[in-house]
């Protein structure tokens, strides 16, 4: 190792420790606002890792990430001024201690959730490698998070694909305060990696040239298309967990004590040869002098515009739209140019997939098979497996990759096949894929499209049949849709699969089957503009996936009778479009949604809400509803018909609010 | 132990009337029959008696000045003395008849609402129309139980007008109909809902607005709302017009004699001196006695006749609040003096609006007069259910061609008789005109054939 290796190895980790040591007084003092997890004791990890990255490789790091920020590059300045919530901090001051993004150096985010970090570096590998640049990706993780499902998926997904990876586990022996010795059913992290038919390596964490070497190796393999490496450092954080916390209630002052001389700062100094002595004092001097500009520069700053706190939440950029303009769907020719749902959405797919080289799709079967559902028939042989690309049964962590993939610049879109499985990766979409560009100040985009099939039909039982979609409606960050006809779903993929926020795409496998005419060229939906299936003036009812056609088949009988339905589908649910709502309910003073779903919470619970505070003048009855039952779906069919609304419900429900 | 005071039925036609004011406060100890409140009802402003005694509980909510309230709302309470109207109507059997429970309580007792009931309950409750929240449930942890909603049921069917009236008398409209009703300067309070319950909607105010549509379109002049006599005025009238098939006839009369014999009462110096319509309603009575077709009373299905010696006549009076119709009760059994006495104490009453419900009522023939004013002939209409009304003309000294053909000035009156042809044919009706001609020319002979 060179001087200048060396003394840019002290450099880095003593700008950690003074700047961590800063902190902590400063959180002393009440200028932090939040939590504060430091990194002293553990500097020469991040600092030897790092050391063999470029800005175009990328860190995913986790709340005890200062020191994973600083190695990549980020000034103390930035870090100090995030913590005290400033506008100049690295996230705008909206991420403070736990969420620090800085993109631009390939800093990707640490979290307040254990275990994500893993999951999207196998992203930010998936990346590289479709991508073709040559960029690694780091996951830093402490020992807690090993034993976590994350660790297991990621290590397989990393080790099946060959993923450019790097998991560079910290064991500093304490999940918080529960004991790795009590918490592993095996000493050893390192040795976990065979079991993924990976290499793996144990090393001590507090000596920053091993490190060095190690990871330098790890890098070069990772580069060279040979795949991912486990690296376990065994090191020790000689603070508390999260400054102000009490110590001493799981380890000892002697344990802390005796690891404090093994410094792994002093301990460079020590090796490091006697005439770099005087610089290594004039770099302490310097970065002295660097932490109290930094504090100075924080205190400083201004805090952010309040104003400006809904701001980011979705992409502020886009790839461009050509939006049909018309709430009415075009009259078809004759003869109609009639396909499916389900084609419809292949039609999108196939043809902005050789339009846009990012785009990736991941999922159960579908690769050669062409997807259970045939959603992706024929794709696989026009762009290969990396594109197409069959996974394990492993929800979460593909869906974990699809978020690292997105902040690292692909387009991955995730085919659950039944939607009831993104359950299990719910953590990854609300935590992670649909802040990412709020936390980051607008700074990553999330292009993922999460599609699946929803709705209850044919016995599929409870674990294939949920929806979900109003859940999936209160989580800022996201867009969701939910297509009634094939027309809609060509129009709206084709947005999705253009538009930088994540979206979920859900589709009602009752209906999947169903034919409309479909244009043959290329058109967007713009989100959050509801349809008006057909135009009355006595009731508006507002209907979601197949209770649209549901509904549909029922305005004949009722206009028979003198009821005039004007039929909504706002097709988005976020964006929802309450103006055109209130526009039809301002006509027809009464309003009836519709959904297959529990009613609790959901969607027309909102849109009563929402109507009932604009349009309350405009009502001229009860705003009624008709959904599911409060249960989960049944398998007998005739406990699942009770559980679903019939024509028969509907129309009962038009009636009344006639009546009302 | 507690009483509810109810809106009263005051007149046959009466579906609500207008409150007009406490005559007693809170805390009042009632003996039955002191007067507890006025109303407004179908043809006179009225004081409504305490049924019961009690000391006199007002809702918070209750009735103000003006409130249109249905016939057997509830309006107030007498309860035992010391009593809290708090437990009023728990107290009570007939609870569900109050405006409180029935209009407020479903829209926010939350525990009513837990205890809604199973899926199977809630279908039966909506198979009869029943609401959940006003069924008191009587299975575990007071669950609403089939059998609770079907007991339910049963009693509003048997109460439904009664639950109806109640939720009317708060005015329950929606906020679009009442957005409407702004714009189009329409009170709701006049108004018929014809949503659930009674609720006003839109279409309501509409047809209300389309029916006003030249006050509607003439933006000048004072607008007066209707008042609740005028409404049932109005009503009574349009239901006339709609359900008979009037024909008036007309004959002149020699009114020498009538105009004599109440000079004779003159002459003899009695105070007293029976008015020309007093004179014309006993001989009226007589000749109906004749004819009692004509006193027969509209019944649906059936003609239904008075008994002879109870013909009550009808005398309609002008007053500031409008047309009023008290009644000469047992024309045929009084004397002349005692009905012209009755007659004036009733015309008097009905001036000052103090007519009580029941002297408006059991007339079977009705006399108009609107000679007063000069009027000759006119088409009277028929006070529903009777049969026939009689009109009076003005008396004038006419030149009449004597029956030995000589000229001579004689007082003359035009008699106009509307008879509903659906009754009665043209002939007998005709026949009862001449009768009533006869005895009109002479009077004394009459009076005292009947004495």
């Amino acid at each position: 190792m060179t001087n200048d290796q060396i003394l840019s190895l002290y450099r880095t980790m003593l700008i950690i420790r003074h700047t961590e040591e800063e902190l902590a007084r400063c959180h002393q003092r009440g200028l932090i606002h939040g939590a504060c997890h430091t990194y002293v004791g553990q500097e020469a990890i991040a600092t030897g890792v790092c050391s063999h990255l470029t800005k175009a490789d990328t860190v995913f790091s986790t709340h005890r990430g200062h020191g994973h920020a600083l190695a990549k590059g980020m000034p103390p300045r930035e870090l100090m001024a995030e913590l005290f919530g400033r506008a100049t901090g690295c996230s705008r001051g909206r991420g403070g201690s736990m969420h620090l993004f800085s993109p631009e150096i390939g800093m990707m985010g640490t979290s307040g959730i254990v275990g994500p970090c893993m999951l999207q570096a196998c992203g930010g590998g998936y990346s590289a490698k479709l991508l073709k640049t040559g960029n690694v990706a780091v996951a830093f993780f402490g020992d807690g998070a090993v034993n976590n499902g994350a660790f297991h998926e990621a290590l397989n997904m990393a080790s099946i694909w060959k993923l450019p990876t790097l998991f560079i586990c910290e064991n500093n022996q304490y999940a918080t305060e529960i004991p790795f010795s009590y918490a592993s059913g095996s000493p050893s992290v390192a040795g976990r990696a065979a079991g993924y038919g990976l290499p793996g390596f144990e090393i001590d964490g507090n000596d920053v040239v091993e490190i060095s070497r190690i990871a330098g190796d790890a890098v070069a393999r990772a580069r060279a298309g040979e795949g991912a490496t486990l690296i376990e450092c065994k090191t020790y954080r000689t603070r508390a967990h999260s400054e102000g916390m009490g110590d001493f209630t799981y380890r000892t002052r002697e344990e802390v004590d005796a690891w404090k001389k093994r410094c792994p700062i002093a301990r460079l100094k020590a090796a490091a040869p006697a005439e770099l002595s005087a610089a290594m004092d004039a770099i302490e001097a310097e970065i002295l002098e660097m932490v109290r500009d930094a504090r100075e520069f924080a205190e400083q700053s201004p805090y952010p515009e309040a104003a400006s706190a809904t701001k980011y939440v979705y992409s502020q950029t886009d790839a461009g739209s050509t939006p049909e303009s018309s709430p009415m769907r075009p009259a078809a020719p004759s003869p109609p140019r009639e396909i499916s749902f389900t084609q419809a959405t292949v039609e999108a797919l196939a043809g902005e997939m050789s339009r846009n080289p990012k785009i990736f799709v991941m999922g159960e079967g579908i690769g050669i098979r062409g997807g259970n559902f045939r959603t992706t028939p024929g794709l696989y042989n026009l762009h290969g497996p990396e594109r197409l690309c069959d996974t394990p049964i492993c929800e979460r962590g593909f869906v974990g990759l699809a978020g690292g993939a997105a902040m690292t610049g692909t387009r991955p879109v995730i085919d659950f096949m039944f939607a009831d499985f993104i359950l299990d990766s719910i953590g990854e979409i609300i935590n992670q894929i649909a802040k990412m560009q709020y936390m980051s100040s607008g700074r990553l985009t999330m292009p993922v499209l999460l599609r699946g099939c929803v709705g209850i039909g044919h016995s599929a039982a409870t674990h294939h049949s949920g929806s979900y979609h109003t859940l999936y409606g209160q989580v800022p960050g996201l867009r969701v849709v939910m297509p009634s006809n094939a027309y809609d779903a060509k129009g709206l993929m084709l947005r999705a699969l253009r538009c930088n926020d994540p979206v979920m795409f859900l589709e009602h496998r009752e209906i999947l089957t169903a034919k409309c005419h479909v244009p043959e060229h290329d058109y967007e939906i713009e989100f959050g503009k509801a349809s008006i299936v057909r135009e009355g003036t006595d009731v508006t009812v507002v209907a979601l996936a197949k209770m649209v056609p549901v509904t549909l088949a029922l305005c004949d009988m009722l206009q028979q009778e003198n009821i005039s339905v004007e039929l909504l589908d706002p097709r988005t649910i976020s964006p929802l479009d309450t103006v055109t709502i209130l526009r039809s309910v301002a006509k027809t003073g009464r309003l009836l949604i519709v959904e297959e779903t529990p009613p609790a919470f959901g969607l027309g619970a909102e849109i009563a809400a929402q109507i009932a505070d604009s349009g309350f003048n405009d009502l001229d009855a009860p705003i009624k509803r008709v959904n599911g039952a409060f249960a989960p779906t049944p398998y007998a069919p005739t406990l699942e018909a009770a559980v679903v609304p019939t024509e028969m419900d509907v129309a009962l429900a038009i009636r009344e609010l006639v009546r009302e | 132990m507690s009483f509810e005071i109810t809106i009263p039925r005051l007149g046959w036609s009466m579906e609500e009337g207008i409150f007009a004011g406490w005559l007693k406060k809170d805390g009042d100890v009632i003996r039955r029959g002191d007067a507890l409140f006025e109303l407004e009802g179908e043809k006179a402003l009225q004081e409504v008696e305490a049924l019961d005694d009690g000391v006199l509980r007002l809702m918070a909510d209750g009735p103000q000045l003006g409130t249109v309230l249905k016939v057997g709302a509830v309006v107030g309470y007498l309860v035992a003395d010391g009593a809290a109207l708090a437990q009023t109507p728990s107290d009570s059997n007939v609870a569900s008849n109050t405006i409180k429970p029935v209009e407020k309580a479903p829209a926010t007792d939350i525990n009513s609402m837990s205890s809604g009931g199973s899926p199977s309950v809630r279908r039966l409750a909506r198979e009869l129309g029943v609401d959940l929240n006003r069924v008191t449930g009587t299975g575990s942890r007071d669950r609403i139980t089939d059998d609770d909603v079907r007991a339910t049921a049963r009693r509003e069917s048997e109460q439904r007008p009664t639950i109806n009236s109640a939720l009317a008398a708060e005015i329950i409209a929606t906020p679009r109909a009442r957005r409407a009703a702004k714009t189009a300067g329409i009170e709701l309070s006049s108004m018929q809902g014809t949503g659930r319950n009674g609720r006003i909607r839109e279409r309501d105010v509409v047809s209300q607005s389309n029916a006003a549509a030249p006050s509607a379109t003439w933006a000048g002049g004072q607008r007066i709302s209707l008042s609740g006599r005028r409404r049932v005025i109005a009503e009574r009238l349009a239901d006339s017009h709609r359900q008979t098939v009037p024909v008036t006839l007309t004959s002149q009369v020699d009114a020498t004699n009538l105009v004599s014999l109440r000079q004779q009462f003159k002459a003899a110096g009695e105070t007293l001196i029976p008015a020309i319509h007093d004179i014309i309603a006993k001989l009226v009575a007589g000749c109906l006695r004749q004819e009692l077709r004509l006193a027969g009373r509209w019944d649906g299905d059936a003609i239904v006749l008075p008994y002879d010696n109870e013909i009550h006549i009808g005398l309609a009076v002008d007053t500031p609040e409008g047309l009023i119709v008290p009644v000469l009760r047992n024309v045929v059994n009084e004397t002349l003096l005692s009905l012209a006495a009755e007659s004036s104490r009733i015309i008097r009453k009905s001036r000052a609006g103090r007519l009580s419900g029941a002297e408006m009522q059991g007339a079977v023939f009705t006399i108009t007069n609107l000679g007063s004013f000069g009027i000759d002939t006119f088409t009277p209409v028929i006070n529903l259910p009777e049969t026939a009304i009689l009109g009076l003309g003005a008396i004038r000294k006419l030149a009449v061609v004597a029956s030995d053909d000589r000229i001579e000035v004689r007082p003359m009156m035009t008699l106009s008789l509307t008879f509903d042809h659906r009754a009665i044919d043209g002939a007998p009706a005709a026949k009862f005109l001449q009768s009533l001609v006869a005895a009109i020319e002479n009077p004394a002979a009459r009076l005292l054939m009947s004495e």
